[in-house]
């Protein structure tokens, strides 16, 4: 019995550059992201609900919020949709949870750095795949909500372009803080599990405990544990509605410090993961 | 060059397990095997020439650099580890595109570049399936293909014959010879030296993190020789391929431990390797996958250390 088989020949290849490896990486995971019913179910109920109630609230304004001024400040109604927190939270315990620790896990780790990747182009692409995907419950429900407004004939278009403007910032700073939070705790752990359910405890574990001791023992700074109170406190801020119990600096200075502090640690966590397997 | 990697006294502790205790050994060029038990140390060994662990101790050298954290030289080495670590959801043409693309490959080159690795791999019929539904072989080959389609200049073989069945085996072992005669050099781990020999006279023995032999094959193998060398196979008529293999006068026991399974201990393991494919292809029974329990080298070993 004979058998042929092909044979090797070495190729010389032109090689791109850091931009085109990056892609790689995320390109390979969305592709993965939107093959999985759980993120595209979560995608969709997020963008669909919170949109859908934004722009009832605003066609049905008189309804809902009698006496809220039509200007600018109105905007903070749809921004401080609880949908859009709890979709978030699902959504960066459905997908980002998994981001490092399943690569962990399986150890792709290990063939992702065996080529030509730093720990931060890894992080960086993992977050490229969390935050749009995030950022698509947080920033562009805001964005079409004045956008309809304005076609409607509700807002004037000056009014309506200051609000989306305003919530494309505001949602970024959302999103930016559930990547890094999200990013950090995954890199903590193996197990997807652990680090979904560290996703929500920051959300609910730190958000109602800070609303309870603040009513009962009266003292609104514990409030600024929750990273919720701490973006209505910035919109609120920003749209000119009535101030709320805490200070929008302190409240976005605690949201930029934990994400960049996240980020940082997570870094560092990478550079010290050893890549055992086997 | 002559030394394409170069360890000297590098120990490598994960709490108070010992990983590698003051290796030291030199791998030269074309094909080097790393022989030894599991659990000896050879995975660790890989790492850190990849550069994903930094040694605790000692100097270790690839291409003449410190591979730890040396991003650069990762465009020179091709890895293929010894466990399942595919994205199961990608086809094989797929993942060793998106691997290509981490190198840098613009992205019609890495499709042209995976296709052609898939077919020197002998798994061009399989590219478009989902890599979770290969075979544990056709996942080792997926591997190797991955490792070898940017044509770095050294290959890091963790066991890519683990596994594998009788006719992967063949395919692998050929594509390893074929990129070494092109250049390209090889370390390859096994704790199947019969295997190894095919392709190679340089080896290195570890044993316990520590690198106690090294050079030529010749002289383990005499001492092999006298220990009957086991084989493991998979298979859905394990009795009538023990009836096939009892035709070889070199097979001391036929075993059928479970439904799927025939354990075979052989005096003459390069001869039951070389009959091996044509017996298979000859009786059309399926095997899915043979390994070799290290036995028989554990015995050798416990041997030359003493």
């Amino acid at each position: 019995m004979s058998i042929s088989l092909p044979t090797y020949t070495r190729r010389e290849i032109p090689l791109l550059g850091r931009r085109h490896r990056l892609r790689a990486i995320i390109v390979t995971g969305l592709r993965r992201e939107f093959k999985r019913p759980a993120a595209i179910v979560t995608t969709g109920l997020g963008v669909g609900l919170v949109l859908v109630t934004s722009i009832v609230i605003v066609l049905f304004r008189g309804l809902f919020i009698p006496g809220q001024p039509l200007d600018l400040s109105f905007f903070i109604v749809p921004a401080s949709n609880q949908a859009i927190l709890f979709f978030v939270t699902l959504m960066a315990s459905v997908v980002g949870s998994g981001l490092i620790a399943e690569d962990l896990n399986s150890a792709a780790l290990t063939l992702y750095l065996s080529r030509p990747i730093t720990h931060a182009d890894y992080l960086i692409a993992k977050a490229a795949i969390l935050s749009p995907l995030i950022a698509m419950i947080a920033v562009l429900p805001l964005v079409l909500t004045p956008f309809v407004a304005a076609l409607l004939g509700l807002f004037s278009w000056t009014v309506a372009l200051e609000a989306m403007g305003l919530a494309v910032l505001l949602g970024f700073l959302f999103t930016a803080f559930y990547t890094s939070v999200t990013l950090l705790l995954s890199s903590l752990t193996r197990r997807k599990s652990y680090a979904a359910a560290g996703v929500f405890a920051v959300t609910f574990g730190l958000s109602i405990p800070a609303t309870i001791l603040s009513l009962s023992i009266g003292n609104p700074a514990f409030l600024y544990l929750s990273p919720w109170e701490d973006y209505l406190a910035v919109a609120q801020a920003a749209f000119g509605a009535s101030a709320r119990q805490l200070d929008w600096p302190w409240a976005l200075a605690i949201l930029l410090a934990a994400t960049i502090v996240a980020s940082f640690v997570t870094y560092l966590r990478m550079k010290a993961v050893e890549v055992v397997s086997g | 060059m002559s030394t394409v990697a170069e360890a000297t006294g590098v120990s490598k502790w994960y709490g108070e397990v010992l990983g590698l205790n003051a290796f030291t050994a030199s791998f030269g060029t074309g094909i080097t095997g790393l022989v030894g038990p599991n659990g000896a140390g050879k995975s660790t060994l890989f790492k850190l020439l990849i550069g994903q662990l930094r040694a605790n101790q000692g100097t270790l050298r690839l291409l003449g650099e410190n591979p730890w954290n040396n991003v650069p030289m990762m465009r020179r080495l091709g890895y293929c580890p010894e466990h399942n670590q595919l994205y199961g959801w990608l086809s094989g043409q797929q993942f060793v595109e998106a691997l290509l693309r981490l190198d840098g490959m613009p992205t019609a080159k890495a499709s042209t570049a995976a296709t052609a690795a898939l077919k020197v791999v002998g798994l061009s019929g399989a590219a478009h399936r989902p890599t979770r539904t290969y075979s544990r072989g056709m996942r080792q080959r997926a591997k190797l293909a991955q490792a070898l389609a940017h044509d770095p200049d050294v290959l890091i073989l963790d066991e890519p014959l683990s596994g594998a069945d009788p006719m992967a085996r063949v395919q692998i072992l050929r594509t390893i010879s074929d990129y070494a005669k092109d250049g390209g050099h090889v370390i390859m781990s096994t704790h199947v030296l019969y295997e190894i020999e095919r392709i190679t006279q340089n080896i290195v023995l570890i044993h316990n993190g520590k690198a106690i032999a090294s050079g030529d094959i010749h002289a383990i193998r005499a001492l092999i020789d006298e220990h009957p060398h086991a084989v493991r196979l998979e298979t859905s008529h394990p009795r009538q391929l023990a009836q096939a293999l009892a035709r070889m006068e070199h097979v001391v026991s036929l075993e059928v431990p479970a439904d799927d399974v025939l354990l075979i201990r052989t005096r003459k393991p390069d001869a039951f390797y070389k009959e091996l494919p044509g017996i298979v292809a000859d009786t059309k029974l399926d095997v899915r996958s043979l390994e070799s329990p290290d036995d028989s080298l554990e015995a050798v070993f416990r041997y030359l250390v003493g």
